[in-house]
C-alpha cells in the first residue's frame, strides 16, 4: 500500500468520526467567549516599545541602504 | 516593467525598496494586537507574550524577503510566532504560571464584557485546554484564520484541525459546566446538549 493510500484510509486522529459535537447553542456561547478573551487583548492599548523598535529596524536600514547608494555614486 | 530603463536606476530602486519597508512595517504594526493577543493565548501569561511577539517582530524584520506580498501576513507570523513559542517559550511559559498564575487571574480586562459567560472564568477553562486544541481553538474561533491556513501554519491536515477545534469545544463545555439546564435554557441536560454525530463536524 502506497504512502497515499494510507493517508487516505487513515483518518488524522484515531477518533475521528467518532467526535461528540455540541449542541450549537453551547458551540455559539463558546464562540462567544473565545471572542471576547481574543478582543479583549487585541483591543488593549499596544505598548509603545514595539512601535519604538520597528522605527529603529527601519532607521537601521534606511541608514544601510543610503551608505551603499553613496557607495555607488 | 524594468526600473534598468528609467534614467538614474539606483534612485528608483532605492524608492522602491523604501516603499516595500515601509508597507511592510505598516503591515506589521497593524498585526501587533492580533500577535499580542495569539502569543497571550499560547502562553497565558501578558508578559511572556509581549516578549514573545518582540521576537517574532525582529524575526519577521530579519525575513522580510522570505514573505510573499499578496499571502496572508498574519499567517505568516502567526507561523513565526508559534514556532518561537515551541522552541523557546513553553518552558518558561510554564514555570511564570507556575509562580504566578496565569495572566485569567492577573489581567485587568479592557472595555466592554457583554459575554455571559465571565471572562476570567472562561481563560481559566481556555488555559486547561492541551496546547494543540488550544492554538486552533484561537486561530480558528478568534483570530479571523481560515481551517487551512490553520492546517498549515500548525504543518497538520485540515481534518485534525477539525477535529481539534471540536475536542477543545467538549472540553470548554465541560469544564465550563455549560450545556445544563440552568444555563442554556429548558429541556436541555448536560448529555442531551451532545450529539454523537459522524464524521463531519459541524463548523462554525
Amino acid at each position: 500500500m502506497s504512502r497515499l493510500d494510507a493517508a487516505m484510509t487513515e483518518p488524522d486522529d484515531p477518533d475521528e468520526g467518532f467526535e461528540l459535537v455540541l449542541d450549537p447553542k453551547v458551540q455559539e456561547s463558546i464562540g462567544r467567549s473565545l471572542k471576547a478573551h481574543y478582543d479583549d487583548i487585541v483591543n488593549a492599548p499596544v505598548p509603545d516599545k514595539f512601535l519604538v523598535l520597528l522605527a529603529q529596524l527601519e532607521a537601521t536600514e534606511q541608514r544601510a541602504a543610503g551608505v551603499s547608494r553613496d557607495e555607488s555614486q | 516593467m524594468s526600473p534598468s530603463d528609467i534614467a538614474p536606476a539606483n534612485q528608483t530602486e532605492a524608492l522602491a525598496r523604501e516603499r516595500r519597508t515601509e508597507d511592510f512595517k505598516d503591515g506589521l504594526i497593524r498585526e501587533i494586537p492580533n500577535l499580542r493577543a495569539f502569543a497571550a493565548s499560547l502562553s497565558g501569561s501578558m508578559q511572556l507574550a509581549d516578549d514573545l511577539v518582540q521576537d517574532t517582530l525582529l524575526k519577521a524584520w530579519g525575513n522580510s524577503d522570505k514573505f510573499e506580498p499578496g499571502t496572508s501576513l498574519r499567517a505568516w507570523l502567526f507561523t513565526i510566532l508559534r514556532n518561537t513559542y515551541y522552541s523557546l517559550y513553553r518552558k518558561r511559559g510554564r514555570e511564570v504560571q507556575d509562580s504566578e498564575g496565569t495572566y485569567a487571574e492577573r489581567m485587568a480586562t479592557h472595555g466592554n464584557q457583554e459575554s455571559h459567560l465571565d471572562l476570567a472564568d472562561f481563560r481559566k477553562a481556555l488555559a486547561k485546554l492541551p496546547e494543540e486544541q488550544r492554538e486552533v481553538l484561537i486561530m480558528v474561533g478568534a483570530t479571523g484564520l481560515s481551517y487551512e491556513e490553520a492546517a498549515e501554519i500548525c504543518g497538520v491536515a485540515i481534518g485534525t484541525i477539525k477535529s481539534r477545534v471540536n475536542r477543545a469545544r467538549t472540553k470548554l463545555a465541560e469544564l465550563l459546566s455549560i450545556g445544563s439546564v440552568d444555563d442554556l435554557g429548558p429541556g436541555r441536560t448536560s448529555a442531551a446538549a451532545m450529539q454523537r454525530v459522524g464524521s463531519e463536524p459541524v463548523g462554525s
